[in-house]
Parts: structure tokens; C-alpha cells; sequence
């Protein structure tokens, strides 16, 4: 469903990624892991068009997107990112749920301006969306008077609304206090259980281990080891994959 | 209470102080301080004071005019220097009072309501009214075709006071003596009444225009002094006498093409008091009197200010999403433009709106110069506070709604503006207070708002503290309000996100 080809991309004079290719099946689930810094984020973000990328191709479901080496993309460039991302959710380290909106207005804002769905359909949507996360006592809340949990839900639900069909999670428990971060997860892990498309980029390793169906290592901006998790974590291939491994694994 | 006593006891204070001030600024022996000093202060507004006292075309850095002939004789016979002290017409009685120089003497019509602050010296000179119309005018002939017509004239003149009494005539009133025949060849008014000598100087030589009906309101001019300088006084009256007698000040006259029949009454041995008479005595007229005519200023304040403050929101707008979100070269403009309006004094735009535009072809009524001034330049202002609101949103903000496939313009509108315009809310409003003062700025595009209302009222009834008092309090009136809304609005705003 997305496949990445020979992905090259710069940060001014530093050359990030040097040329990465990556295949994801129709309800696989992928995992990033890696050290900070290491592109994983990045990669994601590229993948929805949020970073431009100097070389390379990314195909969403029969969309493709080209690098773009000018500083402003032209019209077409811009469509073709609109398409992509109307076909995949994202969800942020930072949730970034709209301030001046309630949750409910956070919902139903994206699905009635972008989709022109109905307005009373779509707050029906958003109720039920919000009772499955188990905040639609919240609804008329703002996001300031939520927990950090409660947003990244919301936040979630949010994305859900426009029926994308895959996710991708940037680091979605990263900023989270500890006893939030399992609420969270139980919301991921439903979706990846409904067979949603996901791609995951995060620190939580027996998440990770759980919920992937193939796990990737990056490093400096090189996919450096994808295998099973099973194999990942038992038993990996690279040097530099087993002392990142440790050094997280210890931590816990 | 005894707070209350306090700020009581405070403003008496003031109130005294200024008072005194007022009073102790002229002493007595000014006559002998000037022959010690050895030269004399005279003061006037050269400011296009054609053909009374106005730079030298030729050597803009000398003065020359009738009065700077005179002053220079009245010196000679004082066996002094005459040096000229640049004033505000309409102000200089006052500053004359202040003590700011010795005599003022720039067509001063001897009036009765001036006679009681100041002291008039015999005339020197016999002034008319000439009414000025457009080539191509045929209806009005006289003073009386005025009613229902918009003529202009000096603030704080005769013609002024003659105009008032008619009724029914719109008086466009100008500070200086280039305006209203400018406007009025520009087909912005339809007659102007002034002096026969700034007629002479600034009317007829236009092609454009012509003289109609005959001379009114005669009067004359004479120099004003403090009412403590009896000893000047007889002093000037001598000179002037002595001058008429010599036949130097027809000599003078005849140099500027100012002498005519009338002046003859100069050699009458007339008494000062007889000049134009006839007119109320607003001096004494109770405070309200003024009233409708400041609230009728105060509410052409409100248009003004709120008119422009729309503009100036809404066009800012338009700056801020061209400077921020188009193309390098639309982004170029937008920072020109709001470098430009920022970086140019507001006067000097209002200036080139309203008198420059007309060298262009380009003839903007004075609403809608002031309008357009003080909305072009506050955009400028508006835009940045934008700028710095949008700046503060997080740039998360932008990608969360863009990857739910929002295009920047819905973003825009939808999610980064919102946010952004409470952000900018504060300083918005601050700038709709400042803006609402610098209305008083049009007044130099010949719109009579508040501050004009009252300069003019104060000029004639020389009462500027009462009067004063009185705007400055419609003023805050109408500001006040204002910035209570605003701090709820913000309130209610931050309310909303928290």
C-alpha cells in the first residue's frame, strides 16, 4: 500500500537519508525504532509530505509523491500531498489538538470543511468516535481542561474521522506522564486489531513487541535491520542494533 | 473621602499654578527692555502668508511682505531691530499674552471680543472681504447667493464670523491662505471669502478663478500688544501716525499693489474701537452654546477613526498574508509598502493624499482622503501585530491541520488566524485608542473633527482652557469605553482557549 523508493533527503548541507526503499502491506503493522535523531520521525513525516525530500518517490495507494527540489512546491506537487494525506491519519508527539475548538469541534472541523460532509452526521460520527475512546463526557471540553492522555485520544480520534486508511504515529506517548501512557496505547492497539494500516515510530519496546508485525531499525538516517519482532529482539543481526536494544531494554 | 479631598486639593493646585503662570509672563517696561535688548519681537505665521509676511521665492531663507516693510520701519523709528517670531495665526494672541514676543502683527482685524485680552494700536491698514468663485460661475454674485453653499475661509477671521452670521452657509474652515483657493479651483468648494489682500496675492492671479460682487465687511487691521504695555502703545500709535503722515506707508502699499481708495480713512484720525462691530459676544456666552457644535466634531471623530480602523484591519490582513504567505516578489511589496507607511510621518502622507494626489488628476473629497490616510497607515501597524500574533501560533499547528488534508488557505482561515487575531486582539485595540487621537490629524485636509472644532472655537473666544477642558473630556469619553471593551473581549478570548 505505500512504498518507498531510493528516499534522499537533506538537511541543508547534511544528507539525511541516502537513499531509502521500504514496502508496506494493506493492514501490516511497522515499527520504527531507533535513537533519537535517527530519522525515524523524519521519515514518517516525509511520507505524508509534512518534510519535502530532495530525491526519491513515495506511492500511496496509486498517488505518487516526487521529490521536490524547489523551495515551493508547484500546484500539482501540493494535490498530490492533499490526496495523500486524505488517505493517511497522523498523529503527533505534541497532539496539537486546536485550542481554540472544542473536542467535538476538533473532530468535526477537518471532515465537514475539507470532506463537506453534513455537520449533524459528522457530530454523530464524532460522538460515537468518542465514546470508543471513552471521553464523550468531554465533548464540549477544550483541550486546555484535558489531560495529556485525553488529548492524544482525542487527537486520534480526530484523525479517524477523515477515514484514512492507514496511521502513522509520530512518537505518540513520547510527551506523555507514565500512568497515561497505557490509555493511549489501548487505543492504538485497538485499531491495529480492527486491521488498520499503521506505521509507528516510538520508544515503547514491549509495545513494539506486541503490536508489530515487523519492526524497523533506524539509525543515522539508514534503515539498518527490519525483521519480525521476534527475531529484533532475540536475536538481531547488526552490532548496532543490539547496543541500542540494551541501552533501552536496561533502562527499563 | 479624604482621597477624594486630596485630588481636589491637587487640581486647585494646577489650577493655580497655571493661573499664575498666565500672569507673570509679561512685565511692565517693555518699551524700555526693547531699546536695551535692541531689537523688537513681532509676531506672525509665515506660513503661506502672502503677500503679509512669506519667504522670499527667490531666497527662501529672507521674509518679505507689507508687514515686513512696516516692522522694519516701526524698528527704525525705535531706533531698533525688527526680528520676526514665527507663530501659528490662529494662536497668536495667546502666545502674544505667554509673552512669547513683544507686538503680533499679521492682519489682526481689530474686533471687539479681541479687544478685551489685547491692545490694539491704531490701524495701519483698511481691510475688505472679496468673495472669489470659479471662472464659470454665474450663481452667486454677493454674499447672500452663499446659503446652501460650501465656501471656505481662514479659521478665526472676520470672514468667518460674517459667513456664521448669513446662516445656513457651509463653512469649510482652512489654517492657512493656499488651501481653500486650491480646493476651490479643484471644484472641492464653491466660493471663498478672505482679506482683499490675500485675495489680491493668492486668488486673483489663479486663471481659474475670478472676483465677484463688490467689498464687504470693512475693518482694520491694527498691532496687538499685552494689556500691560500702555507704554508701546503710545509709543507704536506715534510711529504709525507718523508714518501715515509721511506718506511711507502708502509708499509701502503701493510697492505690494495693496493701496486703494479706502485706505484714505487711515488719515482720519479714527478712533481704534470702531473697527468691525456688530458681531455677539461669545466670550460671554455660557459653556453649552458650544456644545452642538463639539459633539457634531466629536461624532465626524467616531466616523473617521472607526471608518479607517475597518480599513486598517481588514487591509493589514491583506499585508500580513501577502508578506507571509506569497510569492518572494508579492512578499517584496507587502514589506515595502508596510516599511514605507511606518517609516513616513502620517502628516506628510495625508499631505500628498489630499493635496498631492490633485497633480495627478486624482481629486479625493476629505472624508475620504482622511479615511484612506489613516486606514493605509495603520494597516501597516495592524499587519505587524499580526505577524507577531501568527509567529506565536506553534508550528504544529499548521501540520496538524494540513495532514487532515486542509489546503493552507482553509488552514489558515480555520486554524492559524483564529488563534493568531487573540493573540493580536491587545495591540489592536491600543492602536484603534492611538488612532482615534491621531484623528486629529486630518484637520490639516480641511475636515472640521473634534480638535479642529476646537481649535477654531478657542481661536474666536479666546477661552482655550475652558474649551479645552471640554474636548479633552469628550475624549477620554469616547476612549475610555473603549479600552473597557477591550479588556473584556480579551477576557471573554482567553476564556475560550485557557
Amino acid at each position: 500500500m505505500i512504498q518507498v523508493r531510493e528516499l534522499h533527503k537533506y538537511f541543508g548541507e547534511q544528507h539525511l537519508f541516502k537513499g531509502i526503499d521500504l514496502d508496506v502491506m494493506k493492514g501490516e503493522v511497522v515499527v520504527f525504532i531507533g535513537p533519537s535523531g535517527s530519522g525515524k520521525s523524519t521519515f514518517l513525516r516525509c511520507i505524508n509530505g509534512l518534510e519535502y525530500f530532495q530525491k526519491g518517490e513515495i506511492t500511496v495507494d496509486a498517488v505518487s509523491l516526487h521529490s521536490i527540489n524547489r523551495k515551493r512546491p508547484t500546484r500539482e506537487d501540493l494535490e498530490s500531498i492533499r490526496k495523500i494525506r486524505l488517505r493517511v491519519g497522523m498523529v503527533f508527539q505534541q497532539f496539537n489538538l486546536f485550542p481554540h475548538m472544542t473536542v467535538i469541534e476538533n473532530i468535526v472541523e477537518a471532515p465537514v470543511k475539507v470532506s463537506g460532509m453534513d455537520k449533524e452526521k459528522a457530530v454523530e460520527m464524532a460522538s460515537a468516535l468518542l465514546k470508543r475512546i471513552n471521553l464523550e463526557k468531554k465533548l464540549k471540553s477544550y483541550p486546555s481542561e484535558l489531560s495529556g492522555g485525553e488529548q492524544q485520544r482525542v487527537a486520534i480520534a480526530r484523525a479517524l474521522a477523515m477515514k484514512p486508511e492507514a496511521m502513522l504515529f509520530d512518537e505518540p506517548t513520547s510527551s506523555l506522564d507514565p500512568e497515561m501512557v497505557g490509555e493511549v496505547l489501548k487505543v492504538i492497539r485497538g485499531l491495529v486489531e480492527e486491521g488498520m494500516t499503521t506505521l509507528i515510530a516510538t520508544h515503547e519496546m514491549d509495545f513494539a513487541k506486541e503490536v508489530a508485525d515487523r519492526i524497523v531499525v533506524f539509525d543515522n538516517g539508514n534503515i539498518i535491520e527490519t525483521g519480525p519482532p521476534a527475531e529484533i529482539f532475540s536475536s538481531p543481526k547488526e552490532e548496532r542494533t543490539r547496543v541500542f536494544l540494551n541501552r533501552v531494554l536496561k533502562k527499563d | 473621602m479624604g482621597r477624594f479631598l486630596r485630588i481636589a486639593a491637587l487640581f486647585f493646585g494646577v489650577v493655580l499654578v497655571i493661573a499664575w503662570s498666565a500672569n507673570s509672563g509679561p512685565s511692565e517696561g517693555s518699551l524700555e527692555k526693547i531699546k536695551k535688548r535692541g531689537y523688537i519681537t513681532w509676531g506672525s505665521d509665515a506660513e503661506g502668508g502672502a503677500p503679509y509676511v512669506f519667504p522670499d521665492p527667490k531666497a527662501p531663507s529672507r521674509l518679505i511682505g507689507f508687514e515686513v516693510d512696516l516692522a522694519g520701519a516701526i524698528a527704525r523709528e525705535l531706533g531698533v531691530e525688527a526680528r520676526q517670531a514665527q507663530n501659528a495665526w490662529d494662536s497668536l494672541i495667546p502666545a502674544l499674552g505667554r509673552g512669547d514676543f513683544d507686538i503680533a502683527m499679521n492682519g489682526l482685524e481689530i474686533t471687539p471680543r479681541r479687544q478685551e485680552k489685547i491692545l490694539f494700536s491704531i490701524p495701519y491698514y483698511v481691510y475688505t472681504e472679496q468673495l472669489v468663485v470659479r471662472k464659470e460661475e454665474s450663481g452667486i454674485e454677493g454674499v447672500n447667493d452663499l446659503v446652501g453653499k460650501r465656501v471656505g475661509t481662514l479659521s478665526g477671521t472676520v470672514a468667518q464670523e460674517i459667513l456664521g452670521n448669513i446662516g445656513g452657509v457651509d463653512v469649510r474652515v482652512y489654517s492657512g491662505q493656499v488651501e481653500p483657493y486650491e480646493d476651490l479651483s479643484l471644484g472641492r468648494i464653491d466660493a471663498v471669502l478672505l482679506d482683499l489682500p490675500i485675495a489680491a496675492y493668492y486668488g486673483r492671479p489663479n486663471p481659474k478663478l475670478k472676483y465677484t460682487g463688490a467689498p464687504v465687511g470693512e475693518g482694520f487691521y491694527a498691532i496687538a500688544m499685552r494689556k500691560s504695555d500702555g507704554d508701546l502703545k503710545k509709543k507704536i500709535d506715534e510711529i504709525l501716525d507718523k508714518l501715515v503722515r509721511t506718506g511711507e506707508l502708502k509708499s509701502i502699499y503701493e510697492r505690494w499693489d495693496l493701496w486703494n481708495a479706502s485706505q484714505a480713512k487711515l488719515t482720519l484720525d479714527k478712533k481704534a474701537s470702531s473697527g468691525y462691530a456688530g458681531v455677539e459676544e461669545s466670550k460671554k456666552a455660557p459653556l453649552r452654546t458650544f456644545l452642538p457644535g463639539l459633539l457634531k466634531g466629536a461624532g465626524i471623530t467616531i466616523l473617521i477613526s472607526t471608518a479607517s480602523m475597518l480599513l486598517a484591519i481588514s487591509l493589514g490582513l491583506v499585508l500580513v498574508l501577502m508578506r507571509l504567505y506569497s510569492r518572494p516578489l508579492v512578499s517584496t511589496i507587502a514589506v515595502t509598502y508596510i516599511e514605507f507607511f511606518r517609516g513616513t510621518p502620517l502628516l506628510i502622507q495625508l499631505y500628498i493624499l489630499y493635496y498631492g494626489l490633485p497633480n495627478l488628476g486624482v481629486v479625493l473629497s476629505p472624508v475620504v482622503a482622511a479615511c484612506l490616510g489613516l486606514g493605509m497607515n495603520y494597516a501597516a501597524y495592524e499587519a505587524e501585530l499580526y505577524r507577531a500574533g501568527i509567529s506565536s501560533v506553534p508550528k504544529g499547528q499548521m501540520e496538524a491541520a494540513l495532514s487532515l488534508g486542509m489546503t493552507r488557505r482553509l488552514a489558515l482561515r480555520r486554524i492559524i488566524l483564529p488563534q493568531a487575531l487573540r493573540v493580536a486582539i491587545p495591540g489592536v485595540t491600543n492602536d484603534f485608542i492611538a488612532l482615534f487621537k491621531d484623528s486629529s490629524l486630518v484637520s490639516v485636509i480641511a475636515m472640521v473633527e473634534l480638535t479642529k472644532t476646537y481649535s477654531i472655537l478657542a481661536a474666536t473666544t479666546l477661552r482655550f482652557f475652558e474649551l479645552g477642558l471640554i474636548v479633552a473630556f469628550l475624549y477620554f469619553g469616547m476612549s475610555y469605553p473603549l479600552s473597557l471593551m477591550a479588556r473584556r473581549l480579551e477576557k471573554r478570548l482567553k476564556a475560550g482557549m485557557r
